[in-house]
């Protein structure tokens, strides 16, 4: 008992969840930090043992050059366009997926949503090799549709899902006191549901960027032309044979993190909202 | 005409799902044609029946890829799911700075988990990395630390790497479970004399468990067969080939040897064990409450 209580007095102290917040934050952040630090060092400083810590002269030569060296530009555009694309096409297909599983329900709805989930089960590193040979037949390698319908087949269920539980949680005497006063179905879909809900598919939407951002592996197999891939697959034009240019995948990697950190914590009060209420409504 | 309320949603549910299935059961069931042909890029196509199934599970490195990639897919996710916890659960206490702890932890979500593998690969460089140096500066260590060199230091480095990015989405989804939890609760479970202990097992514990479960379920099929870290921190699998998982056979056959029917097959196993997974993940995910 002694030592319960010895233990609650930490547990109940005020300042615990500060300490371990930040003793974990400082982990989560460290990757960051050098990545800050390292993008302002000479080719030279990054290989001087033991390592610098903060840059001796500090350059923006190095930010410059990995935005000019290599296509950091078009990788970020192309990045952008892909995955802008496929998530337009995965929330807005996926909003009519989801409302209808969850406001008109049918027989056989839950199947339905199984099946779903069940395509995302199915680990997309096993499928790669029949969607390089299908796209191959199809003469989409090599474009950034290739991507994008990756991307779709990726993102789609999941969105569905977090979607469904959204719209489980939106309250029916909206949509029902429209229709009663002369709106059609479809039209309450349009007038009410979609604006009402607009922060949670937006918070979904970013959540579904981030997965078409993370993608690596499907550019990789898909893209050989250097002005169509994305900032990921672009990361490995500083990975050299004899050595990697570390300032400058420094640099490029804080350029392909920028767009998506902005979205991200721009969304994030709705993120955790709409996960609320989302997925773990049941 | 009038069409019904169930109609109505088979019409709105339906087109979406056609198109998904078309585009996944294609390249599915591609995948299993593939895997019983001999397809090595040297020889003509023919049918092979089981044979690439017998090469892939008679390999002899078989058993200790399959270890390999249990231990990573576990160990990551044992990781980011302790830490969540802990996260989530300080989050949920504070509330002075509670949006700066907040963005601070879910930052490496932005992060690719392939600039996640060359970052954390550069940190653990055993002469130009800042963790080496760290631990020989507190005296914790009286060489430089190689990881790489020390199969299961190289497992505990990807799955650090691998964890890192996969913490803030389970922290997210548990503190939004935490958060649903009424204060009600809490307040009266005091009431009944209960210490912090006992709310925490309790209270908060079966209360978070489900989004916990579910979070973790993800995590785990996620982890089970992405080789983005491991193909980015330790290429070709790292010393001894201590870091070679099922996902690295697969994309090896794949991409280095070009042998397309071993590597569907590889393929068609790797789906079974992410099915076991995913299929707990769909249960829980569709039973009622």
């Amino acid at each position: 008992m002694k030592i319960r209580r010895a233990l609650l007095k930490i547990v109940d102290h005020p300042a615990t969840p500060y300490v371990v917040l930040s003793v974990i934050a400082l982990f989560m952040i460290a990757p960051f930090i050098w990545m800050g630090l390292s993008a302002f060092k000479t080719h030279a400083e990054t290989f001087r043992y033991p390592p610098t810590y903060f840059p001796e002269n500090p350059t923006l030569k190095t930010m410059s050059e990995a935005w000019s060296k290599a296509p950091i530009p078009t990788y970020i555009a192309n990045s952008l366009m892909m995955c802008l694309g496929a998530t337009i096409i995965i929330v807005i297909a996926g909003s009519f997926t989801a409302y209808g599983l969850s406001q008109y329900r049918y027989k056989g709805s839950n199947m339905v949503l199984g099946l779903f989930l069940f395509t995302r089960t199915i680990p997309p590193l096993a499928l790669l090799l029949p969607y390089y040979l299908v796209l191959m037949k199809l003469h989409l390698l090599n474009t950034r549709i290739s991507v994008v319908l990756y991307l779709i087949y990726l993102s789609y269920p999941l969105v569905v899902w977090l979607l469904k539980g959204f719209f489980d949680s939106f309250p029916r005497e909206l949509i029902d006191s429209a229709i009663v006063d002369g709106c059609s179905r479809t039209g309450a879909i349009f007038r009410i549901v979609f604006p009402v809900a607009a922060t949670g598919i937006y918070a979904i939407a970013v959540v579904a960027f981030m997965w078409g951002w993370n993608e690596f592996f499907a550019p990789f197999l898909f893209i050989h032309y250097d002005e169509l891939k994305p900032i990921t697959v672009g990361l490995y034009y500083f990975v050299g044979d004899e050595y990697t240019y570390w300032n400058r995948m420094s640099a490029a990697g804080i350029y392909a993190v920028i767009p998506s950190l902005l979205f991200f914590l721009l969304a994030q009060k709705y993120i955790v909202k709409g996960l609320t209420s989302g997925a773990l409504k049941y | 005409m009038k069409i019904s309320d169930s109609r109505y949603g088979t019409i709105l549910s339906i087109p979406g799902l056609m198109l998904l299935l078309v585009w996944v059961l294609i390249p599915f069931s591609y995948l299993f044609y593939l895997s019983f042909l001999r397809y090595d890029n040297i020889n003509p196509v023919i049918f092979s029946g089981f044979a690439n199934y017998e090469r892939v599970l008679g390999d002899s490195a078989f058993p200790l890829i399959l270890t390999r990639t249990f231990i990573f897919a576990f160990g990551s996710t044992g990781f980011t799911v302790v830490t969540s916890l802990i996260l989530a659960f300080c989050l949920n206490r504070i509330v002075k700075g509670s949006t700066f702890f907040r963005s601070l932890v879910i930052m490496p979500w932005a992060v690719p988990l392939i600039l996640s593998g060359f970052l954390w690969a550069w940190m653990f460089h055993p002469s130009f990395g800042p963790i080496s140096d760290i631990l020989m500066k507190l005296k914790l260590t009286s060489e430089p630390l190689n990881i790489y060199k020390n199969p299961n230091m190289a497992m505990a480095g990807i799955i650090i790497a691998d964890g890192w990015r996969r913490i803030p989405f389970l922290t997210i989804i548990t503190l939004a479970g935490l958060q649903s939890i009424s204060p009600e609760l809490y307040d009266a479970a005091k009431v009944d004399g209960a210490d912090s202990f006992h709310i925490f097992g309790y209270v908060s514990m079966p209360l978070v468990s489900r989004p916990l479960l579910i979070g973790t379920l993800i995590t785990l099929m996620f982890s089970f067969r992405s080789i983005d870290v491991i193909y980015s921190m330790t290429p070709g699998g790292g010393y001894a080939k201590s870091t070679y998982v099922l996902g690295a056979y697969l994309f090896d056959y794949m991409y280095e040897f070009l042998n397309f029917g071993v590597a569907a097959s590889a393929s068609v196993i790797l789906i079974i064990f992410t099915l076991a997974i995913g299929s707990v993940f769909i249960y829980y995910t569709l039973k009622k409450r």
